[in-house]
């Protein structure tokens, strides 16, 4: 057989041997295929490699784990069927991970300077669950996951790791169309590590992010007392929905994602990285409505579309144990600050934010008389010109960095690329994860300090 | 001179929108920036996403007229080019007549209010 034979390359856990599954392609025989294009995946599990290591390994938490197989070079890929070995025995582990099964060969397209063209790029993906019955076995990071993570480094190299913590303006940019991190694992060849968490239940905005920095596990017990109290004692009774929703609240709750630490594999074996060194959040998380708790004081902000899966009951909690509270744009800014100055202090990370597109062409105001003052409170393309500068006045005194949604979408067109504001083209999202990228190349360069692995908060 | 609103294309994927709040009544004169309804459109059917991708928009009036006749409720769903509302410029002009043209007015995104009804009926 022509080409360079793809192989598999090291990958290790300390104390545990790697099991992998049959292949998974994501590529067939005779399809072109780019440097860093995902080709192929399997699961893994990592198994006790004595009887002196427990189960409870680097990533024991995190039920999903993947491997996804990337050439170093373009050219034309033959794969080699018999690596599939289909049904379960491509979801559960049968085989030991050895670094030189070859799984196909690459007849490269053009000369190239990796020095070792053979030896696939591993990206490592490991999903936890919001609950273990979410055991979902098709496709990349299957299920719903409360917490997903991918990551990728060579010997010698410590991953910068980004934490996404937006709505739906982040999460297409950052988990890609296959929601597995494969675009930002092909675009960028440094050693870095994404973390997504979701919106649901509760919306990543300011005020709950700084309520989870500081809140006490007897604060944590507090308000999951007062949520099994109203549930137990409520003249409206719990359907199903009402106890799934409360579940996943109290799930999200209970994390402080802003101060975890990460376990990885890699090819030298298990490390550990400390807190995320960037913090990706979406301006468009902030309301200008909040719901704050009338006794424990905590905040909660969940998206309308949000709010409908949860039943009368958990509708009912919403209601009577909690007050809305107005936000200013002052108040949105002073919350940021101290999110921002929090986070500087507590694990060194630095916030990044995806500000809000703030016109639209389908708009033809040719008079404002008829809005009310002030119109930020109306209009919403005024509230997100005025949000978007409030960015830019605290970046003036703090470290900030805007990812530029509004001009990009003014450049690209609107109209085509970013249509309800929110939710963008394939393109949009391409060039979005060259600007994060090049911010997290910025954390990088200035800032090497804030990789201390094993720093626990 | 009779006018008409029939529900305008606001955005080139929207098949639809949602009545979501009304400030006139039948027979009300309106005069030039008044407020004429709010309404929310869903691209959703466009476009496969995991959350609802929901604007509101409001109609404001760019001439002064008199509200003749209003076909819809809040909540009500509107195809494009439904008739949603008539006007006239003579307040017992009869409607029975051909209108001569679309009402002139403006169509501005705005944000979500509790005087709607997305958020309070669903």
């Amino acid at each position: 057989m022509s080409g360079i034979p793809l192989r598999f390359g090291p990958l290790a856990s300390d104390g545990y041997t790697i099991v992998r599954s049959g292949l998974r392609w994501l590529r067939e025989s005779g399809q072109f295929c780019r440097a860093g294009q995902p080709i192929a995946y399997c699961n893994v599990s990592l198994e006790p490699a004595s009887v002196r290591v427990g189960r409870h390994h680097a990533v024991a938490d995190e039920l999903e784990l993947q491997v996804v197989f990337a050439p170093r070079v373009s050219g034309r890929l033959t794969i080699h069927p018999e690596m599939t070995r289909g049904g379960y025995l491509s979801i559960r582990g049968v085989d030991a991970w050895k670094a030189d099964t070859v799984l196909g060969h690459i007849e490269p397209d053009q000369p190239a300077d990796e020095s070792d063209q053979g030896r696939l790029r591993l990206l490592v993906v490991a999903g936890r669950r919001m609950t273990a019955l979410a055991d979902v076995h098709s496709g990349l990071l299957p299920g719903w996951n409360g917490r997903s993570r991918g990551w990728w480094c060579e010997e010698g190299e410590t991953p910068v790791t980004l934490l996404s913590l937006g709505l739906c303006d982040t999460t297409g940019v950052i988990l890609g169309e296959q929601c597995a991190f494969l675009e930002m694992f092909e675009a960028a060849s440094d050693a870095m590590q994404f973390v997504f968490i979701p919106d649901h239940p509760v919306a990543p905005c300011a005020p709950v992010l700084l309520d989870q920095l500081t809140r006490t596990p007897a604060q944590f017990d507090a308000l999951a007392e007062d949520l099994r109290r109203f549930l137990g004692t409520s003249t409206v009774l719990p359907t199903a929905d009402d106890w799934m929703f409360a579940g996943a609240l109290l799930s999200v709750l209970r994390n402080t994602p802003l101060k975890d630490n990460y376990n990885i594999i890699s090819s030298t074996g298990t490390r550990r990285l400390g807190p995320a060194d960037g913090v990706l959040l979406s301006l468009s998380a902030e309301p200008q409505s909040i719901l704050r708790h009338r006794v424990l004081g905590y905040h909660l902000h969940i998206m309308r579309h949000h709010q409908a899966a949860a039943g009368p009951a958990i509708q009912a909690w919403l209601a009577s144990a909690f007050e809305p509270i107005k936000r200013s744009i002052d108040t949105v800014r002073r919350d940021y600050e101290k999110l921002i100055d929090t986070l500087a202090r507590t694990t060194g990370g630095r916030i990044l934010v995806l500000n809000r597109m703030s016109t639209s062409g389908y708009e033809d105001i040719s008079s404002y008389v008829a809005f009310d003052a002030p119109m930020s409170a109306t209009l919403s393309n005024i509230a997100a010109k005025e949000q978007n500068l409030m960015l830019h006045d605290i970046a003036e005194t703090r470290e900030l960095t805007i990812i530029d949604v509004d001009a990009l979408a003014a450049e690209l067109g609107a109209g085509q690329h970013l249509p309800d504001g929110i939710h963008q083209s394939g393109q949009m999202q391409i060039l979005l994860r060259r600007q994060i990228l090049q911010a997290m190349a910025d954390i990088r360069a200035t800032a090497p300090n804030v990789r201390i692995a094993g720093r626990d908060h | 001179m009779l006018y008409e609103f029939k529900l305008p294309v606001i955005v080139p994927q929207m098949s639809g929108a949602t009545i979501e709040c009304l400030y006139g009544a039948r027979d009300d004169s309106l005069r030039l920036g008044s407020k004429l309804m709010d309404l929310s459109v869903d691209l959703s059917s466009a476009f496969a996403q995991e959350c609802p991708p929901v604007s509101f928009y409001r109609l404001v009036l760019r001439e002064t007229v008199y509200l003749r006749k209003i076909d819809v409720v809040p909540g009500q769903h509107c195809a494009l080019g439904d008739r949603i509302a008539l006007f006239s410029t003579d307040p017992s002009e009869p409607i029975d007549q051909e209108t001569t043209r679309q009402v002139r007015c403006t169509i501005a995104g705005i944000i979500h209010h509790d005087g709607m009804w997305t958020g309070s009926h669903s």
